[in-house]
């Protein structure tokens, strides 16, 4: 991107030859994006395109359609989403729960790669170990957070506290309510970030420690010659280097983020919040999924106010990472 | 190409320092205590890193030897209220009835593999030179098209589904490879994914190979690909998981024997008590923990390849 | 009245008008299905598709659900031999319901079906399942028969014999649709809930098992006067279990006759006065620990309760009779239970006037350009659901209850043994089903419609909050009444 502007004044000549080529390459690079094109038409674009047409159709709903029925064009769909008395819960858990964990799980992704990728004694054992979560069951995940942070009996005088709490007695702390019967909300969204840091720290660290692959060793020797501290070598070199996969990294877990609703339904199953609180973690996937059996209208409206949030934030990223990312 | 690379990967911070010139001339002394100092700093981080590590381990060994411990525990022993950390006694039947159904096991792991493979080479195919056009090649609405791209990604995918579903009748791909395969050729992710990695390979030798004469798929195959190859493993890891985990759309589309993915056979209520929503978790975990060691052999077959890097010969940074 | 009475007429007319032409409205007997030309063809083969839930793996019975249905089939072969049964498990009910309605958009949709009846209700607002009505004694097609391979030849439709070998209260839920009229499912396997207790331990106190909620207080009462006077921690004695606070609530409604939902107008009904009374009157139970449940007990099913040998305890347990060996405790080396179980109708709030709910699944036909698969599904479902041996076998694997009068049931002397050798101990099984036949007369269903299962889902959050004192009960209400209008 950077080669225009250092190449221009030195190769005058060549210029000309690379102008004529690039004119060539235009068409050139749709023959390479064709198979992509044509399949994303078929079942992306042609599907969004569709989800629009139903967002504006009112309390679309396909099986009513299949038996006569016509639906009121217009943006009804979109009013309905936004009298929903919960909308505002949705949305607020969606960014709480993405602003929390994107971070987090980044930085210690990008820590466990650059740990893996310098030690040398147990350094097969470790990486097979950070390998397993692939071959993970993800049910088997999600019955380990039961065990470990879920109480058994009543919550005033339970009969098991839990992994979590167990070791928190033990170091002399008090029992915390974290998914029972009347937890509190924010030990709830602490059990949550937990578990969606857990689960995404695999695909980072694979992406990562792929990209660290690829970094060229002799940017370290030459640090190495300067005698650069660690830290100095972590932030000037490897994260720069990084960089790429780092905004990658980051674009698509915020956009992961947003769509986040089966870690929620793994650790407090449908009603999408602890007992007695029916709904009071749902997030704006959840909320489409509600509406998706019967209205599909209002899910497409969902689901394209969803996507409109996403988008700004992604443009936001992609600009900020257009400054930061180093190539 | 593996061997020529082994030195290569050695860590340089434990690789043996050599002795360059300039600190030969320094004073004895000199070396010495900046040698101490060094060395004592170096097993300080080196026990911080390897507690750091030990601990992310085990929190992800965890859900794994749950797994396992949970295929071995009798039903009971599973409802039990106080979860047991080891199976009192070992049931190996949970092995014997998660397959004594009617499971073609062999038909379902053919299937998979089938469509693991071929989607995973078709895509590889694809993703390789769709992500080569947006990172070398220059045309009209290039920044255009590729937020569009990345726009796809932001819809919750479970709207495609119906929309697809129709198409996909329409074209009479029911029960079919390919409607496993294809639909899901294109991952977006992954395009993104290798355009940043192709990206950060240097223009020099771009412009080097145009020099040269050499035509934009000859250096795509030759130059790029060999170069990205640890970002290749990750996509093909990820998608070769991806074919083996699919449920939803396998289920919905293709459903008969010759077809029939091992999700779809093993899922559901294969073993569930429909009268009280009881789930036999034991002998699920035990079908899943079958189906997951040829997929843990194939992991362990992988990390050789992507620990080890690729030639970097002929780059300079 | 008299306006809805003509709504209807003039809403039929204008069918009739749409679809056949005025002319042919004329007879009232107007059949859903067209007969094709010669009745059922006996000769060229046909394929049907029959969605289920049945497992491959094997129960505590020995045998997989799919191993007794592929030897229904094959007796059935013997007399049809040119139909083919293609049947395949898709996950549970949710997961029919919704690859069935994916399917139904792009015409693909099975012949037969599991279902409940609100995945009916659903279905018919795609006006896609075949209404039965003409198949049955009364019905257009009383009078046609068809030749078996065995040289039999047989009524087509349902003979009046057999229509009256089901429970009655089974063969009604298949009319439980719209105003009534029309008959959309059969049933195929059903069950109940029933009290599980303890008999052991409750011969040892003199106590009986309550058969009203008075009586259940009592018992709850002395229970926990007898059990929790010094009370260890981690020993609590709780009166009983439930599993589940949505069966519960709807359960409570229809004994009190107090309205829960409607089929018609505003569906939504349950907040009201008498439907606050009784969860106030539980929570006050809660508070007591007199009961728990499972969620209430951090998702920990209250069989494991009623089942535990130390530790805190239930002596009652209220569950489906279908999973009665879940409630029998674990044996020991010598084969002894540590207790019998004992097992009676669910309490009642009139003891004159009983009712226990109705689960399990029915079979619905899906309309289909081809006449002959249609008339090869009705074939088929008439022989799973009269055929005495199928049933009997289906009930013994499954723990479920038969759709056939008992009556006609004991004539499989297999099927009779089992329910003579019922106890308390290993044949646990057979006495829930012996318990839920004498309940045969109790037996209810909600109203189904489109939404239906959004109010089962939202009145068991309602009574998990207001015993967990997450909320008061009148917010409770309001809240669970506002999350049904807004999804309906």
């Amino acid at each position: 991107m950077t080669k225009e502007k250092t190449e221009k004044p030195v190769l005058t000549d060549e210029q000309k030859r690379i102008r004529r080529k690039a004119i060539f390459n235009r068409y050139k690079a749709w023959l390479y994006l064709l198979p992509a094109i044509v399949i994303l038409l078929i079942f992306t674009v042609w599907p969004i395109i569709n989800t629009i047409r139903i967002s504006m159709l009112r309390n679309y709903d396909s099986m009513q359609e299949l038996g006569g029925a016509t639906f009121e064009f217009g943006f009804g769909n979109f009013a309905a989403v936004a009298r929903y008395d919960k909308f505002l819960t949705c949305l607020g858990n969606t960014m709480l729960l993405t602003v929390i964990t994107v971070p987090i799980s980044t930085m210690l992704a990008l820590l466990i790669a650059v740990g893996l990728n310098s030690i040398k004694v147990f350094r097969k054992a470790f990486q097979t170990i950070f390998f397993l979560p692939y071959v993970t069951n993800s049910i088997a995940i999600g019955m380990v957070f039961m065990t470990m942070f879920q109480m058994i009996g009543r919550v005033e005088s339970p009969v098991s506290l839990g992994i979590i709490n167990t070791i928190i007695e033990a170091f002399g702390g008090t029992r915390v309510n974290w998914v029972n019967v009347g937890s509190n909300y924010w030990a709830n969204i602490a059990v949550l970030s937990i578990y969606i840091i857990w689960n995404a720290l695999p695909f980072k660290i694979l992406v990562l420690l792929g990209g660290l692959q690829g970094v060229n060793k002799q940017y370290y020797d030459a640090a190495k010659v300067d005698g650069a501290s660690r830290i100095r070598t972590f932030w000037r070199i490897t994260v720069p280097l990084l960089s790429p996969m780092i905004a990658y990294v980051v674009i698509t877990g915020f956009i992961g983020g947003f769509k986040e609703y089966s870690s929620i339904v793994g650790i407090f199953g449908e009603s999408m919040g602890p007992v007695g609180n029916k709904g009071s973690l749902n997030t704006m996937v959840g909320f489409i999924y509600d509406n998706i059996q019967q209205n599909q209208g209002r899910a497409s409206a969902a689901a394209l106010i969803l996507f409109a949030i996403i988008f700004v934030v992604t443009m936001i990223n992609l600009y900020v990472s257009k400054k930061k990312v180093h190539y | 190409m593996e061997q020529t690379n082994i030195p290569e990967t050695v860590p340089s911070e434990t690789a043996p320092e050599p002795v360059s010139p300039p600190v030969k001339a320094m004073k004895e002394k000199d070396i010495k205590s900046v040698s101490v100092k060094q060395r004592v700093t170096k097993i300080f981080v080196q026990f911080v890193l390897y507690a750091f590590l030990t601990i992310l381990a085990v929190s992800i060994l965890f859900p794994f030897y749950w797994m396992l411990i949970s295929s071995l525990k009798t039903l009971t022993e599973y409802n039990e209220m106080i979860p047991t950390l080891w199976p009192k006694q070992f049931c190996w039947d949970n092995y014997v009835t998660a397959f004594t159904g009617e499971l073609d096991l062999g038909r379902l792991f053919l299937n998979t593999v089938i469509v693991g493979v071929v989607s995973t080479l078709l895509s590889l195919v694809v993703t390789i030179i769709s992500a080569y056009a947006f990172a070398r090649l220059e045309f009209k609405g290039k920044n255009l098209m590729f937020g569009a791209l990345l726009a796809t990604m932001m819809i919750p995918g479970e709207l495609f589904t119906i929309t697809n579903y129709i198409t996909v009748s329409a074209f009479g791909w029911l029960n079919t490879f390919t409607v496993l395969i294809v639909p899901f050729l294109v991952s977006v992710f992954y395009i993104y994914l290798l355009r940043q990695n192709f990206m950060q390979i240097p223009n020099e030798l771009y412009l080097a190979a145009k020099v040269d004469g050499t035509s934009d798929f000859k250096y795509l195959w030759r130059v790029m690909v060999p170069l990205s190859a640890p970002t290749l493993i990750s996509i093909t890891i990820l998608k070769m998981m991806g074919a083996w985990n699919s449920y939803i759309w396998p289920r919905l589309v293709a459903n008969d024997a010759a077809h029939k993915l091992v999700t779809v056979g093993l899922r559901g209520t294969a073993f569930m008590d429909l009268a009280t929503n009881m789930v036999n978790y034991p002998a699920q975990m035990a079908a899943v923990v079958i189906v997951t060691i040829p997929l843990l052999l194939v992991f362990i077959f992988f990390r050789k390849y992507i620990m080890r890097g690729v030639s970097r010969s002929g780059i300079k940074g | 009245m008299k306006k809805k009475i003509g709504a209807v007429l003039l809403a039929g007319v204008m069918a009739c008008s749409m679809s056949f032409g005025l002319a042919a409205c004329g007879s009232k007997a107007k059949p859903d299905f067209v007969m094709p030309e010669g009745g059922f063809d006996t000769e060229t083969p046909v394929t049907i598709s029959f969605y289920h839930t049945m497992s491959s793996s094997p129960t505590a019975a020995g045998r997989s659900l799919q191993e007794v249905l592929n030897s229904a089939i094959g007796r059935f072969n013997e007399l049809y031999p040119n139909i083919t049964v293609d049947h395949q498990q898709i996950g549970g009910y949710p997961e029919v319901r919704d690859q069935i309605s994916k399917e139904l958009t792009a015409g693909n949709q099975p012949n037969l079906a599991y279902c409940y009846p609100d995945h009916v209700a659903m279905y018919n607002v795609g006006n896609a399942v075949q209404p039965l009505n003409d198949f049955l004694s009364d019905g257009a097609y009383k009078n046609e028969k068809v030749t078996r391979a065995d040289g039999t030849t047989v009524n087509l439709a349902m003979t009046k014999e057999q229509e009256e070998s089901f429970i009655p209260g089974y063969w009604q839920e298949g009319y439980g649709f719209g105003d009534g009229s029309k008959m959309y499912t059969l049933p195929f396997s059903k069950s109940t809930e029933v009290l599980y207790y303890n008999k052991t331990e409750f011969d040892k106190n003199g106590w009986t098992p309550p058969t009203t909620w008075d009586e259940m207080e009592d018992i709850c009462e002395k229970i926990d006067a007898k059990y929790n006077a010094n009370e260890q921690s981690g020993e609590h004695v709780y009166g009983f279990g439930y599993d589940s606070e949505d069966n519960w609530f709807i359960t409570m409604c229809e004994q009190y006759g107090s309205p829960y939902t409607s089929a018609e107008g505003s569906h939504y009904l349950f907040n009201n006065d008498k439907n606050k009374e009784f969860v106030t009157r539980f929570a006050d139970w809660y508070d007591k620990g007199y009961f728990q449940t499972r969620a209430l007990y951090g998702n920990t099913y209250t069989s494991a309760l009623f089942t535990a040998a130390t530790g805190e305890k239930t002596l009652m347990c209220i569950g489906s009779s279908a999973g009665a060996s879940h409630q029998l405790p674990a044996a020991d080396d010598t084969g002894k239970y540590p207790f019998e179980v004992g097992i009676v109708p669910i309490p009642q709030v009139d003891t004159s006037n009983p009712k226990a709910i109705s689960q399990g699944p029915s079979v619905c036909i899906f309309k289909n350009e081809d006449p002959q698969k249609v008339l090869a599904s009705w074939l088929f479902l008439q022989f799973l659901t009269t055929d005495i041996a199928f049933q009997a076998e289906f009930a013994i694997c499954s723990g479920y209850i038969p759709v056939l009068k008992e009556s006609v049931m004991r004539t499989n002397s297999v099927y009779a043994a089992e329910l003579d050798g019922a106890d308390g101990g290993a044949h646990i099984a057979a006495l829930s089903v012996k318990v839920a036949l004498e309940q045969e007369n109790s037996y209810y269903t909600s109203p189904a419609f489109v939404g239906s299962s959004k109010a089962r889902d939202e009145v068991g959050a309602l009574m998990q909050a207001v015993f967990g004192k997450t909320k008061s009960v009148d917010k409770a209400f309001a809240d669970a009444i506002s999350e049904c209008e807004y999804y309906s």
